[in-house]
């Protein structure tokens, strides 16, 4: 088990997958973040060395995911709101906000779009 | 009336003449005791006039005789030439007619049977119908065509020159079964050519003498066709005489999959190698080389899912 | 039939009980003027009980058979252990002991592999010989080997020319210690890997020592991992884990040859190397520590291309045997690798240090032969199945035709198409002028196609003698299966060889 950024990654995963396991960051990011630190894709956790662990937590706490990530987009729809914009009233009443039809599939708008806004 | 049919052209023209005749016959009579016929009507009047004004108080002199011979002779309606005018096509009963008379006349001369009969390519039906201008029924031109083919079948040795002549006038211009194709042969390369069908490949195939080397569009065989299976159909020509290591194989082929082109190649082989070496023919078509299999996909149609499948029933 | 309606038995007819007959209302009547049965429908009203169909037809029902559905499979069952799909994919079984043993069959010796009487021949490989061979990768698992008594390759044209060169590289005549370079091109399943196991087979009987890279492909498709190669050079890469694995190889299979040497120079980079040990220590440092094989394999290599000791150490030097170094699937180096820089920007696979020494090799040496103890250069690249790189096809020809000895300013030099982009570092890499040293072969292109039908005759003889083939091969026979192969391509052969068993039996 290797400790990457305070989360627990058993050794047989692949590093770019355990990666994203953190909110905020997706396959180019972490592409990004293996080659900065030449590790090779296919690497498995349990054969990183000490300093590229040590490298990528580093990497990760400069970063702005997770709990952070959460706060923001957040306070970016309490934002849009409070401004009075017309996306910021879409999020209150749970419909599309980039000009989307409305007569049918609003699932993912009605799900999603709200003040408070689960991640 | 605006615009009038011929035949009441024909009538109005038919009806004036006659006044007109009627009318000179008329006057003439009352001027001289003469008939005039109405053709010479114009000339005859002509010279009154001249007459009357050269030599006015001349004493004029007497209107010739009447022939009445040749007055009653000009018909009072022109009598159709053909019997058959009013029949609506008078030109094909014609033609029926004379046939049917030669026929009758030469019925007893031997014939041969119709394999042996020389081949001759007869009107086709819309080109007769334009040759004689007249609307004809199919029925009725294959009567005619059974009465051609009948004196086609006199013995070509004893045939007399009407019969000759008179089956000359129903050959289609052109003669589509005088050119053949020619022989095909090897050509001074040493080159046969052969061409052959499947599906939607069509192959050419130029076999020389060689080793047995097969060339499939500049590529090997192995490189052309993955699956041995292919390989093997496209050289079975080849394969069943006996001939894979005698000869040397370019095949261009184009259009289909793996197995039309395969299959294309077999055909196309086994017709070059027929060209080297004829007497291949038998050994050939038993294999079932040079048997042309010309099923092709059937097309989609309108209304169906794919040629024949309908949609499926739904009940409302 | 008779005993089934006799007279008698009508009168007891008659008596039948009025229950049996069908009741009116239990068998539902069609009209009375429809003569053909009526068929019996369920009752609507009735629940259908589970499990029980009635015969009544179901509309818009399919007539197919009907398979019985595959149960889910148990997801508690557990995947097989780590790795051991992938070495079943890659294991290599080099004998069938259902296969019938060839009499007669001869080995692969110095003598019989220069024995033109032998060509067409399927000659075994020496049983102490397997390992080394195993140990550096030069069985592949789509061979075919798994079918055999044991393994054995066809003596072809190729082979004799190889043997004949490998005979004099290691000779007393005046080709001793020349070197040299070839890049070996064929269409698939024309023998190429086998050429180069044969290669690799006669470097072992000769003593030599065997380099391989047995999957080019595998250095430059990001598995192993890498690291810039110092801080000097951020632009290059090393990979240590493949680096090491390569010294391995070469470990295992020279041991006996690497022992007898010892370290003749002083190498810096590397403290632990004293001079006096033995090349085969040298080699498990590297082995050993990852991090510091590529030092390790430029010392050993260092070692294995002297001539002389350097000064002092003089008593350590014994003289070097030849060098032969194969790399299957070359084509795979000419493009950019999957790895990434730190800016994410691809590798080109030349920025890799080992690509780069193995590339480099082609290269006529400065001032002394690249391999100044002779030895071969063998580079395999197929013409069916690997990544189309324009640049190394046109180089391709480019050295075929300077081998020829066309003048790189002739018109009929291949030149590049002028609206294609090219890699220019592919075409360099392949630029070889003529060497300086006489020692030195220049670097040429060898196409692999069919076999001959004399050989494949013996070929097909070997699978008749082995108990794979019930035909008698006779000329004719070979004839029609060397053109089913493509003119004799002979893994297409095998193949054929292998159908007709199944087809036989």
């Amino acid at each position: 088990m290797v400790f990457i950024l305070g989360v627990n990654f058993p050794e047989r995963n692949l590093v770019a997958k355990s990666l994203q396991g953190f909110f905020g960051v997706g396959g180019l990011t972490s592409a990004r973040l293996l080659s900065r630190f030449h590790i090779h894709p296919t690497c498995k956790v349990g054969e990183l060395a000490n300093k590229q662990v040590l490298d990528l937590t580093a990497a990760l706490s400069d970063m702005k995911i997770e709990n952070d990530l959460r706060r923001q987009v957040l306070d970016d729809i309490k934002r849009l709101k409070e401004t009075g914009t017309y996306r910021g009233r879409r999020h209150a009443l749970g419909l599309p906000a980039r000009g989307q039809r409305t007569r049918t599939q609003i699932k993912t708008a009605v799900k999603q779009n709200r003040i408070e806004r689960r991640l | 009336m605006a615009r009038q049919s011929p035949r009441g052209v024909v009538h109005a023209m038919q009806s004036v003449r006659s006044t007109t005749s009627l009318r000179a016959f008329l006057s003439q009579r009352s001027a001289a005791p003469a008939y005039i016929i109405p053709g010479a009507s114009l000339s005859t009047r002509t010279q009154q006039w001249k007459n009357a004004r050269g030599y006015a108080t001349e004493v004029q002199p007497a209107a010739p005789e009447i022939d009445f011979a040749k007055f009653h002779t000009q018909p009072t309606r022109i009598i159709p030439r053909s019997p058959a005018y009013f029949s609506g096509s008078p030109k094909f009963i014609d033609h029926l007619l004379r046939l049917e008379d030669i026929l009758a006349k030469y019925v007893s001369l031997p014939t041969v049977s119709a394999a042996e009969a020389p081949r001759k390519a007869w009107f086709k039906l819309p080109q007769f119908r334009d040759v004689v201008g007249e609307p004809i029924a199919t029925k009725k031109y294959k009567g005619l065509l059974k009465l051609l083919q009948r004196l086609n079948r006199i013995d070509p040795n004893l045939m007399p020159k009407a019969v000759r002549l008179s089956l000359d006038d129903f050959i289609r211009p052109g003669n589509p079964y005088g050119n053949k194709p020619a022989p095909a042969t090897v050509d001074n390369l040493g080159r046969a050519r052969g061409k052959g069908k499947r599906k939607a490949s069509s192959a050419v195939v130029h076999l020389v003498e060689g080793n047995g080397e097969v060339l499939v569009n500049g590529k090997t065989l192995v490189e052309a066709f993955p699956r041995v299976h292919d390989r093997e159909s496209a050289t079975w020509a080849l394969r069943c005489t006996a001939r894979l290591d005698k000869y040397n194989v370019w095949v261009a082929v184009r259009g289909g999959g793996t197995t039309g082109q395969a299959e294309a190649i077999t055909l196309a082989l086994g017709r070059a190698l027929m060209v080297h070496e004829p007497a291949l023919k038998p050994t050939l078509r038993k294999a079932g080389v040079i048997t042309v299999d010309r099923r092709r996909v059937e097309r989609k149609k309108p209304g169906h899912v794919k040629a024949r499948k309908m949609p499926t029933w739904v009940k409302r | 039939m008779v005993s089934s309606f006799c007279w008698s038995c009508l009168t007891r007819l008659r008596q039948t009980p009025r229950t049996v007959l069908p009741s009116p209302t239990a068998v539902p009547r069609g009209p009375a003027f429809h003569t053909s049965a009526v068929r019996f429908f369920p009752n609507p009203m009735m629940r259908k009980k589970p499990g029980q169909e009635l015969g009544g037809p179901k509309y818009r029902q399919s007539k197919s058979a009907r398979m019985k559905k595959k149960k889910p499979v148990d997801g508690k069952a557990r995947p097989p252990p780590v790795g051991e799909r992938k070495a079943l994919r890659k294991r290599i079984v080099l004998s069938n002991p259902n296969a019938l043993e060839v009499e007669g069959m001869q080995e692969l010796t110095e003598e019989t592999m220069v024995d033109s009487r032998l060509r067409g021949n399927v000659l075994a490989l020496p049983v102490p010989m397997l390992d080394q061979l195993r140990a550096v990768q030069a069985f592949k698992p789509k061979q075919g080997w798994s079918i055999f008594r044991r393994p054995g390759t066809v003596l072809r044209r190729e082979t004799l020319e190889m043997g004949r060169l490998f005979d004099n590289i290691s000779g007393v005549g005046e080709d001793k210690g020349t070197a040299v370079k070839k890049i070996i091109t064929g269409s698939r399943k024309s023998g190429k890997s086998v050429h180069l196991l044969q290669a690799m087979a006669m470097a072992f009987t000769k003593k030599w020592v065997v380099f391989t890279v047995p999957e080019a492909q595998d250095l430059v498709s990001a598995t192993t991992g890498y690291g810039p190669l110092s801080d000097e050079n951020p632009n290059l890469y090393v990979q240590n884990e493949a680096t090491a694995s390569l010294l391995s190889r070469t470990l295992i299979a020279n041991k006996t040859i690497l022992s007898k040497l010892q370290v003749s120079r002083i190498h810096p980079a590397l403290s632990a190397v004293q001079p006096g040990m033995t090349l085969e220590n040298l080699a498990k440092f590297g082995v050993q520590d990852p991090a510091s094989s590529w030092a390790v394999f430029q010392a050993l290599w260092a070692e294995l291309t002297a001539t002389s000791a350097t000064t002092g150490l003089e008593k350590n030097f014994t003289p070097r045997p030849p060098i032969l170094v194969t790399v299957d699937g070359l084509a795979h180096w000419m493009r950019n690798s999957e790895y990434r820089t730190t800016e994410f920007e691809p590798i080109h696979a030349h920025d890799l240090v080992f690509v780069r020494h193995f590339l480099s090799l082609l290269k006529p040496g400065k001032d002394e032969s690249t391999l100044p103890n002779g030895g071969a250069l063998l580079y395999a690249t197929s013409t069916s199945n690997n990544p189309s790189i324009y640049s190394f096809e046109v180089a391709l020809k480019q050295v075929a035709a300077r081998h020829a000895g066309v003048d790189p300013s002739a018109p009929e030099f291949p030149k590049l198409d002028p609206y294609s982009n090219p890699d220019s570092r592919v075409l360099e890499a392949f630029i070889s002028t003529k060497p300086t040293s006489a020692q030195e072969g220049m670097l040429e292109v060898q196409t692999i196609g069919g076999v001959s039908r004399d050989e494949a005759r013996g070929f097909m003889e070997y699978f008749a003698r082995s108990g794979l083939l019930r035909e008698t091969v006779n000329d004719e026979w070979v004839g029609e299966k060397w053109t089913l192969a493509g003119g004799g391509v002979i893994g297409e052969l095998e193949r054929l060889g292998r159908r007709l068993r199944v087809a036989a039996a």
